[in-house]
């Protein structure tokens, strides 16, 4: 999964992006194999496969799933659940 | 205890805080006292020098806390359910498109410029144009709900009416204009849209309503932490003008067509996208500066100059200077228009 943002990275990126950690942590243990990086939103790339235009955003196994808001620890791991 | 009662319970205590926040401004406005702060010049007179911040913060905060506390509200409550998957679907649609998203959505979803540089960026990188992503950068920290709240409460509704209309007509003005440069048309080329268009399919989870109201006020404490600061620091800054600066000079130089062109000149260095603007004008209104001069002073946000370096990086320094000569004629232009209009020049 990926966390999307600018770079440097805002407050809040950063804040999604522990979140994020802290769910996959959480679970490994029930076998979800998750990977996290961090996309620069200024890109022409990033901008170009994801259309995202407002931060932070979560993109899991390709699908974007929440932008622009900070999804709590326990929404994301439901997130993830269900991708 | 189940989940769906605990979430049952969450909204119902986040909901009675938020309608205590709307009950409470109503509340005032029935009572109609002033949100902004009520000394006037003589009141300072006698005080000693660290007295003064003191007592204008007292007085500002005694009544003025609640229009903070609401705009703030408002601000998280807007940004949180504003469809912003609604951009990503229209924005690389045809430029009217472009247009009227950036005018409608702009003032929804940003409230400083810091988060806009990324946003502009996203929104030439998506295609839609030089013109809407200009729009985009000029309407939203001019005319957001943060500015427009604070702007009516400690101004004048009037004035928060004519700065959101002056802003639209200007943050327009620049795009269409700068769209049609040779310079704006070369980056435009630079980054048309790619013929693949967006890969990634969105399918925004929708989170439960407990959670969307929690976001939203986390999202308000968000960004009281990031602009109250500065507030602070330019009511401490408006308490020293008021006490030390002569009302005479003021009422010389800030009024009449000279005072529009001197109010927007250095109404754009003062600039910090953090509100510093509204309190430093409200000060040097009561002071004696005139309307017109008012409204070209709030609309030095294109001049911010931390925005100007970062967004020259993505599209070069021709175009910066090119919308910061637009959007200060603009002020210039409505500033005397205003100040003729209103009787205030």
């Amino acid at each position: 999964m990926e966390v999307v943002g600018p770079d440097p990275p805002c407050q809040r990126c950063q804040a999604l992006k522990k979140d994020v950690e802290k769910a996959a942590a959480k679970l490994k243990d029930s076998g979800f194999n998750i990977e996290i990086t961090k996309l620069n939103m200024v890109s022409k790339e990033v901008i170009g496969k994801y259309g995202i235009l407002v931060s932070p955003a979560l993109v899991v196994n390709g699908v974007v799933k929440s932008m622009g808001r900070l999804p709590s620890a326990d929404e994301i791991k439901r997130i993830i659940e269900k991708a | 205890m189940d989940e769906g009662t605990l979430r049952r319970i969450r909204t119902i205590i986040l909901l009675f805080f938020i309608f205590a926040v709307f009950g409470l401004l109503i509340d005032s406005r029935i009572k109609a006292y002033s949100l902004a702060p009520t000394m006037k010049p003589a009141d300072f007179h006698g005080l000693p020098i660290w007295e003064i911040p003191v007592a204008y913060l007292l007085d500002y905060f005694s009544h003025g806390w609640i229009c903070l506390l609401f705009a703030f509200v408002v601000a998280g409550l807007v940004y949180e359910f504003v469809p912003k998957e609604v951009i990503t679907k229209y924005m690389s649609g045809n430029k009217v498109t472009g247009y009227g998203l950036a005018l409608g959505m702009a003032p929804f979803l940003t409230v400083c410029s810091c988060t806009m540089v990324p946003l502009f960026a996203g929104v030439l990188y998506s295609g839609a144009g030089i013109g809407p992503a200009i729009t985009f950068l000029l309407m939203a920290p001019a005319a957001n709900i943060l500015t427009i709240l604070l702007t009516g409460e400690m101004i004048s509704w009037e004035l928060a009416g004519v700065r959101i209309v002056v802003s639209l007509i200007v943050a327009l003005a620049a795009g269409i204009i700068i769209s049609e440069t040779p310079w704006g048309k070369a980056i435009e080329k630079e980054h048309q849209k790619t013929s693949s268009g967006i890969q990634a399919s969105v399918e925004m989870v929708k989170p439960s309503l407990d959670e969307r109201l929690w976001g939203s006020l986390k999202f308000a404490g968000y960004l009281s932490k990031q602009i109250l600061p500065f507030f602070l620091l330019g009511l401490v800054a408006v308490s020293y003008v008021m006490a030390y600066m002569p009302e005479d000079i003021v009422g010389a130089y800030l009024t009449g067509i000279p005072g529009v062109l001197i109010a927007s000149v250095i109404g754009g260095p003062l600039y910090t996208p953090t509100l510093v603007e509204i309190v430093l004008g409200k000060g040097m209104w009561d002071l004696g500066m005139s309307k017109g001069a008012l409204l070209a002073w709030l609309m030095g946000q294109p001049y911010d100059i931390a925005n100007a370096l970062a967004v020259s990086r993505i599209v070069r320094w021709k175009v910066v200077l090119t919308y910061m000569l637009i959007a200060w004629a603009g002020s210039v232009i409505f500033g005397i228009t205003y100040g003729m209009l209103s009787g205030s020049l």
